[in-house]
C-alpha cells in the first residue's frame, strides 16, 4: 500500500502545474473588485479583513516554478509534521 | 471552497471554532493513539495528498472553478477522525503557508471540507460496503456534502447588515446553495468520485 501512496503522489506531484491552467476563482473566492462589480459596493468585513501576511501567497501567484515548490513545501511540511507526531510518541 | 478571512460575522467565526475545537482535541487523540511507524508513512502521504490534490483547480462552464478534497479516501481508509484531523492539518498549513482560506474561518472550513467531508464519505462507503463503485459514491457524497455546510455558513452571512448592507459575505442562500452545491453535483463530486475510486482501487489490489 505505501510504495503505490508514493507512486501516486509523485506523478501526482509531477502534474502539479496542470492546476494553474484554471484562470477562474473558485465560487465566492473573488478580489474585492468583483463585489464592487457585483454589487456596487464592497462589504466591510470583507473591505477591511485582517489577515496574515502569508509566506507564499497563492501557491506562488501562477508561477510554475512556485507552484512546484509550494507542493513541495506544503506537502513536505504536511509529512513532516506527522513524522514528528509519530516521533513524539515514546 | 476556502472561505477566506472577512467573510464570516464574529458569531460565526466564534461558534465555527467552538464546535471544531473539541472535535480537533478528540480527533488528535485518536490520531496518536493510532500513528506509529507502520500508518504515519500512509496517513503522512495520504495527507500529503490531499494537500496536492487540492492544488489541481479545475475550470467548470460559468467562469468559476474549484477541486476535489482527498478527504473521503483517508476517512474510508483508516476512520473519519483520522480523515477530519489530517485535513484540518492541511487546511491550516494552506491558510497559513499559503493564504488559501483565512485564519478566522479555519474552523468553518474544517468542520465543512474535513468534518462533513469525512463523516458522510465514511458512512456512505460502509453503507454501501459490498459495491463495487462505494469508494466513488463516497467521494461523491462527502463533496456535495461539504459544498452544502460551506454553501450554509456563507449563506446566512447576509443576516448581519448595516443599513441594508451586508457586512460580510453578501448573497443568501438562495444564491449560495445552488452554486456551490449545484456544482459539486455536477462536477467537483464526480472529481472526488473518480479520484477516490482510483486510488482506492489500486491501493487495495491485489497482485
Amino acid at each position: 500500500m505505501n510504495k503505490k501512496l508514493y507512486i501516486i503522489l509523485t506523478i501526482l506531484f509531477a502534474l502539479t502545474p496542470l492546476g494553474l491552467l484554471s484562470s477562474y476563482s473558485a465560487w465566492g473566492e473573488w478580489d474585492n473588485e468583483v463585489y464592487q462589480k457585483l454589487i456596487g459596493f464592497i462589504p466591510k468585513g470583507i473591505e477591511n479583513a485582517s489577515s496574515i501576511q502569508p509566506l507564499i501567497p497563492d501557491y506562488g501567484e501562477g508561477s510554475v516554478v512556485m507552484y512546484y515548490l509550494s507542493a513541495l513545501i506544503g506537502g513536505g511540511l504536511i509529512f513532516g509534521i506527522f513524522y514528528l507526531l509519530s516521533r513524539s510518541k515514546r | 471552497m476556502h472561505i477566506p478571512d472577512g467573510y464570516l460575522s464574529p458569531i460565526t467565526v466564534v461558534s465555527t471554532y467552538l464546535v471544531a475545537t473539541p472535535l480537533w482535541i478528540y480527533g488528535f487523540k485518536r490520531l496518536k493513539k493510532i500513528l506509529d511507524e507502520e500508518t504515519m508513512p500512509l496517513i503522512g502521504a495520504l495527507s500529503a495528498l490531499s494537500f496536492i490534490i487540492m492544488m489541481f483547480n479545475i475550470p467548470i462552464p460559468g467562469g468559476t472553478s474549484g477541486h476535489a478534497v482527498g478527504v473521503a479516501l483517508i476517512a474510508i481508509l483508516f476512520n473519519p477522525w483520522i480523515g477530519f484531523v489530517s485535513v484540518s492539518l492541511v487546511l491550516l498549513i494552506q491558510s497559513i503557508i499559503f493564504g488559501d482560506g483565512g485564519i478566522s474561518a479555519l474552523g468553518a472550513n474544517a468542520l465543512g471540507m474535513a468534518g462533513v467531508g469525512a463523516f458522510s464519505g465514511y458512512y456512505t462507503f460502509k453503507l454501501l460496503k459490498k459495491r463495487k463503485f462505494a469508494p466513488f459514491i463516497a467521494g461523491w457524497v462527502s463533496a456535495v456534502a461539504s459544498s452544502l455546510f460551506i454553501a450554509i455558513i456563507l449563506g446566512i452571512q447576509p443576516f448581519w447588515s448595516e443599513g441594508g448592507k451586508p457586512l460580510y459575505f453578501p448573497f443568501d442562500l438562495a444564491t449560495t446553495i445552488p452554486a456551490l452545491v449545484g456544482s459539486h453535483i455536477l462536477f467537483f463530486g464526480v472529481v472526488e468520485g473518480i479520484l477516490t475510486q482510483l486510488i482506492y482501487s489500486y491501493i487495495k489490489e491485489k497482485k
